[in-house]
């Protein structure tokens, strides 16, 4: 149990090739089993943030650490790493031409060496916990949104991941969706999850974050426990951008 | 004889055109160099030049194999194959780089292989797209064989030319070559519109 300093990010600056800086020197922790949610202007340069925890994006300096070891040196294996953190995108990103149960099987079979059939049962426990067990042999064409994504949360859990990554999952949704896929976030963030959570859902960040971290232009401005966020915020963007999304 | 060459040339074109397409997308730079070199000189140069060029480098005693010469359908044969697969190679690059990048992502974050990826994600999808120009490939390339009649392959023109001089009916003999062209064509295009259909059937599922 390690329950401090679970991912660390230590001056961590991303530049993109056209010189716009994406990060600029940030450094934060996100503790384990504790539910971080990441807001701000789009782009404050939060998506980045999250990508880079599993390196789909690498950053120009800086460090990061997982479990106490940085991800960033040689000899590490990235897909090692990025077995263990679970990534949900804002367009779900199923595989079209693979039904449901494919979809979920598929990383448990090629990654986790498990055979067909371990990996289906495990596929379909989870199914039935997200209430689209019917929907195991259709394709992610005749589902709603709000189902793709409860999918591709499973299809990330399927892995038993130690972190899930959220990159803005109901941004894509109708306001009826957003409230089912919420539905299984909350009851992951209860079961003790270690989430990080890009949205514009500040009922979300509200009720269920311990941590907020709010970015800016690349920038860390302001981090603390939601009640000092919401009720007390001391830099006057964390105010105007508050002020913006809780008052549209 | 014309539709053997047609065949043959898009099969094996299809896959040497791996090659290069692979290469092209290579986030190597050498590779990458190599690959777009390959597509740019070949689809820059002629295919009659290419042709008569690999004729006139390799030189093989005349064998003579089911009625095939093959001292000269070799050659033309290589040709054709690399001229078809610098073309073949960007119908599956612009293919694989049709695939939304949020895909090779999504399997990023679930650990799989870029092998894997590749295999099992951005390929299944891309063949829908590079199915259709596929198809175009080979028409084109059943009418490219034309050009075979340069090295004495009976194809359709080079046997055109031989009845044009002993019947002197110079016109009807083109006509009648331009109808034969077009039969082979046509049903091809049209089995590759049923391919495209069925495609998209089971993209609706």
């Amino acid at each position: 149990m390690k329950p401090d300093k679970f991912i660390e990010v230590i001056n961590v600056t991303k530049e993109f090739n056209d010189g716009t800086k994406a990060l600029d020197n940030c450094s934060l922790t996100f503790d384990n089993q504790k539910v971080t949610v990441i807001i701000g202007p789009s782009g404050s340069g939060k998506s980045t943030l999250l990508r880079m925890l599993n390196l789909l994006e690498l950053p120009t300096s800086g460090d990061i650490m997982f479990e106490g070891n940085s991800i960033l040196k040689d000899k590490v294996d990235l897909r090692v790493h990025r077995e263990s953190t679970g990534m949900v995108f804002q367009n779900f990103n199923l595989f079209p031409h693979l039904t449901v149960l494919d979809n979920i099987n598929l990383a448990q079979i090629s990654v986790k060496q498990k055979t067909k059939k371990e990996a289906t049962e495990i596929s379909l426990n989870l199914l039935s916990q997200v209430g689209l067990l019917n929907k195991q042999n259709n394709y992610p064409s005749q589902l709603s949104g709000g189902e793709k994504q409860r999918i591709a949360i499973v299809r990330a859990l399927a892995l038993s991941p130690k972190v899930m990554l959220f990159d803005e999952p109901t941004s894509a949704l109708d306001p009826e969706m957003i409230k089912e896929v919420l539905a299984v976030m909350k009851s992951l963030a209860k079961s003790g999850m270690t989430m990080i959570v890009v949205t514009h859902e500040m009922d979300f960040a509200k009720k269920f974050a311990d941590h907020i971290v709010v970015m800016d232009k690349g920038k860390i401005i302001e981090e603390g426990h939601p009640d000092l966020i919401f009720n007390n915020p001391k830099h006057s963007r964390t105010i105007q951008f508050l002020d913006s999304v809780l008052n549209k | 004889m014309t539709l053997l060459l047609a065949v043959i040339s898009v099969v094996l074109g299809t896959v040497l055109g791996l090659i290069p397409a692979f290469l092209r997308l290579s986030s190597n730079k050498f590779a990458k160099f190599i690959g777009t070199a390959y597509v740019e000189i070949i689809r820059g140069t002629p295919l009659l030049v290419q042709v008569l060029l690999i004729y006139s480098m390799i030189k093989l005693k005349v064998f003579i194999f089911l009625g095939i010469d093959l001292s000269s359908f070799i050659p033309g044969m290589l040709a054709l194959l690399i001229n078809s697969s610098a073309y073949v190679s960007e119908v599956i690059r612009g293919g694989i780089l049709s695939v939304d990048k949020g895909q090779r992502e999504a399997g990023l974050s679930l650990g799989l292989t870029q092998g894997t990826i590749m295999k099992k994600i951005i390929m299944p999808q891309a063949v829908k797209n590079i199915i259709p120009a596929l198809g175009n490939e080979f028409v084109t390339m059943i009418k490219e064989t034309s050009i075979f009649m340069y090295l004495g392959i009976a194809e359709l023109m080079y046997s055109a030319l031989i009845i044009r001089s002993d019947t002197y009916a110079i016109k009807e003999t083109y006509i009648v070559v331009a109808l034969l062209y077009f039969l082979l064509t046509y049903p091809t295009s049209k089995w590759m519109s049923s391919i495209e259909r069925r495609l998209k059937v089971s993209e609706a599922r």
